[in-house]
């Protein structure tokens, strides 16, 4: 590779370059100066920051760098196009937010001495994910993913201040072990079959007619346990309720909003690169016959959603309750994908960005509340709405919106997603869905029944949150709010990023 | 030299893979399943590797120097974060770590 | 039947049984032991297969490391032996055999009902080639070098991490 093409290479990566310098500035400045550990998170804003104004300087460029042959019309490693982009900014966004969230985390502000490592392993999971999202070879996939998954076990345990926090780690580590060894399975068989690693010379490969679909069946639901795990579906969602419960809300928060992304944005791009062979002109995506993934997600989506919704209704503890709310978000966004269409896509992308909205609020008031009682159990909430005005209410138009009733944002999500599956014509999906958040309507309105509704035996003490944080929640809770009636940017937004490279 | 058809290598990674899915289902020590991962990964390196040869390019082996890299990454957290629970509890027997529902 | 395929067997059957021998035996010492017999059979295996460069990282990086590391952790911890394989649990166990017994039948069907052989041959001189170190050398910094600072960086990362869980708690 000569010099002119490196550096225009290079030029493709510029986000995925200033988080790694940000991963070694923190690390470094961690060891050389010991006491001014209070100016790292700046750092981490700063580096994020650099890095969102070079994603989105990359908008609506196209371009894929280090081509694994010298051949003409090759695809390399890392694609660059406004799919990625839209998920790297997605990532980094939440990333800032996470950052601004440690600043009121009791949790994370006792392991003070351990802030450099923190921020480092914080930043080693924000690289793995905007690598994969990125990706576009198995060898770089199963990298990031592994970097995602390394720093995510430890963070989960990161503060080992009780007991469930290391076995939080633990229960993580068994289940992303055993699923990543899952997956390398499942690529060494397609490596065997195609020859490649590549996802765009896949493509053509899984076009061939004499080839064997079993084991190309085979070969992807070991490959969709990988990524299963991530995004937290159904038959590989054990670890999520004790995962988030165990870990600091920080983390769980993390984990709910940007792993899921990344995840999704692996599992897309890689149906859509390896599988689509080409996009009608009314938006519905072409599948090479060789799985039928279509029928794999809608099994798996119904079940999500069902099991999440239904075992959420149970549940004591309210990161708990929020972990199993967690899957069942995850099956109305596979529900998107299930129509295999460009509209579907663009309710995804809207989904999540109003997911990313509501969920962090309801884990940062969560949080705030935990920080002054120690706990996170619903009886605990007992008479909260009083003791806590402003928190009280902020809950409870997080918690409406993730039900998705109307005047919020998360309505006009879940409205997006419908009208897809509408379109495409699975009304009996739909329903299913539609009856689901129904069902999810009654443990969210039961936190709300324990705040306002419930006398508590003992008088509480009153909650107030600082200015700043005030602010924080005013900054997640105003958009709430707004793009429930006003979405037209987002929608625009979202319809722009659903190209991908070569589609 | 091309004696060894190709799928003997593969049934021989099929059998290791198996066993290392079954040894994760059936022990209960936390290290041994782990272990038993480290089983699995290294069946889809076989693979890996077969193909490769077979295929006559390196892709392939590149892919394993990789996993063995993940490999020994992840063993040093696992253990790290084994050690750490053998501290509170004083066991890494998964059936006795139940704070949690397993 | 000739030197390579006699080798083949001997090396293949050192796999699988040691294979085995680590799941049932119930102390983990003997486990991470059968374990390293399994690595150096794949090291042989990968050599059968002309590819030096990662028969040795084999042995240098999983026998030689990883492997020393497990022992390590399970010599410290002395955790004892695990109760015997079927005495508690046993139709869980039973139930897994099973499934995995049907999975290997499924792997096996799909192997030789590929037949890969039939449209792969084995290359010697390009497989010679590809699996010495100045190629995979040449490759890991040219073609994969992105792969190669993203493992850099999970090398780091996993370092921290490390390092974290390994310090005492809190006061």
């Amino acid at each position: 590779m000569d010099a002119s093409l490196l550096t225009e290479n290079l030029s493709y990566i510029l986000p995925e370059i200033v988080i790694s310098a940000a991963l070694i500035i923190i690390v470094l400045f961690d060891l050389i100066f010991h006491n001014d550990k209070r100016i790292i998170p700046y750092l981490a804003v700063a580096g994020l920051a650099v890095a969102g104004f070079f994603i989105i300087d990359q908008f609506s460029f196209e371009g894929s760098a280090f081509a694994t042959s010298s051949s003409a019309n090759n695809f390399g490693m890392i694609t660059v196009d406004n799919f990625g982009s839209f998920f790297k900014l997605f990532v980094v966004c939440v990333s800032i937010l996470i950052v601004f969230f440690s600043f009121s985390s009791e949790e994370i502000q006792k392991t003070f001495d351990r802030l450099g490592e923190y921020y480092a392993l914080i930043f080693g999971m924000i690289l793995g994910m905007i690598i994969l999202v990125s990706a576009s070879d198995l060898i770089l996939i199963y990298l990031a993913l592994e970097l995602l998954s390394l720093s995510s076990y430890v963070l989960a345990g990161f503060t080992k201040l009780r007991d469930r926090n290391s076995e939080a780690s633990l229960k993580y580590l068994i289940f992303g072990g055993v699923s990543s060894g899952l997956m390398l399975f499942g690529i060494s068989i397609i490596y065997g079959m195609t020859g490649t690693t590549n996802l765009y010379l896949i493509n053509p490969l899984l076009q061939a007619p004499n080839l064997n679909l079993i084991t190309v069946s085979f070969a992807m639901i070991l490959i969709f346990t990988g990524i299963g795990y991530k995004i937290s579906s159904a038959p590989f969602h054990f670890w999520t309720p004790d995962v988030y419960e165990g870990a600091p809300i920080v983390i769980t928060a993390f984990l709910s909003v940007a792993s899921k992304a990344a995840g999704f944005a692996l599992l897309i791009r890689l149906i859509k690169t390896t599988f689509v062979t080409f996009t009608s002109p009314d938006g519905y995506w072409q599948l090479i016959n060789a799985f039928d993934w279509q029928a794999l997600l809608i099994i798996i989506s119904i079940f999500t959603m069902t099991l999440g919704n239904f075992t959420a209704l149970w549940q004591n503890n309210l990161k708990r309750m929020l972990a199993y709310s967690s899957i069942a978000h995850a099956g109305y966004l596979l529900l998107g994908l299930v129509v295999m269409s460009d509209q579907g896509l663009t309710a995804i992308l809207i989904y999540f960005v109003f997911y990313a909205l509501m969920n962090l609020g309801a884990f940062y008031i969560i949080m705030l509340i935990a920080n002054k009682t120690g706990s996170e159990e619903i009886d605990d909430y007992t008479g909260l709405g009083s003791a806590a005005p402003f928190l009280g209410v902020s809950l409870a138009i997080f918690l409406v919106s993730l039900t998705g009733l109307p005047p919020t944002a998360g309505f006009i999500g879940k409205l997006y997603i419908f009208i897809a599956l509408v379109d495409a014509k699975m009304i009996a999906v739909a329903i299913i869905a539609l009856l689901n958040t129904v069902v999810s309507l009654y443990y969210y309105v039961r936190v709300l029944k324990h705040m306002y509704l419930q006398k508590s035996d003992s008088p509480k003490d009153a909650i107030l949150p600082s200015t700043g944080q005030i602010l924080f929640i005013l900054i997640l809770l105003v958009p709430t709010l707004l793009f429930g009636v006003y979405f037209t940017p987002i929608v625009t937004f979202a319809k722009n990023s659903i190209s991908l490279l070569g589609f | 030299m091309n004696s060894i058809p190709i799928e003997y290598y593969l049934i021989l990674s099929a059998f290791m893979f198996t066993v290392g899915v079954t040894g994760v289902l059936i022990r209960r020590n936390a290290i041994v399943i782990f272990m038993c991962v480290e089983l699995m990964l290294n069946s889809a390196n076989l693979t890996m590797v077969a193909f490769s040869s077979y295929l006559g390019q390196s892709a392939g082996q590149i892919f394993v120097f990789f996993v063995m890299t993940v490999a020994a990454a992840e063993a040093a957290v696992g253990l790290a974060i084994i050690i750490a629970i053998f501290r509170n509890k004083l066991t890494v027997n998964i059936d006795e770590i139940n704070i949690f529902k397993w | 039947m000739n030197l390579e395929l006699i080798i083949f067997i001997v090396l293949a059957l050192t796999g699988a049984i040691s294979a085995v021998g680590m799941i049932t035996r119930p102390n983990p010492v003997i486990s991470a032991l059968f374990l390293i017999f399994n690595f150096f059979a794949l090291a042989g295996l990968y050599l059968l297969l002309n590819a030096q460069f990662i028969s040795i990282v084999q042995i240098i990086v999983y026998a030689g490391a990883i492997m020393v590391l497990f022992l390590f952790v399970i010599m410290l911890l002395r955790t004892g032996e695990e109760p015997k394989l079927f005495s508690e649990k046993k139709h869980i166990k039973y139930f897994a055999i099973v499934i995995a017994v049907l999975v290997f039948v499924q792997l096996g069907y799909l192997i030789f009902y590929e037949a890969p052989s039939e449209y792969i041959s084995q290359r010697v001189q390009q497989s010679m080639e590809a699996g010495t170190i100045e190629n995979i050398g040449q490759q890991l910094y040219t073609t994969y070098m992105i792969p190669f600072e993203a493992a850099g960086f999970l090398l780091l990362a996993a370092t921290i991490g490390a390092l974290v869980l390994a310090k005492k708690n809190f006061e």
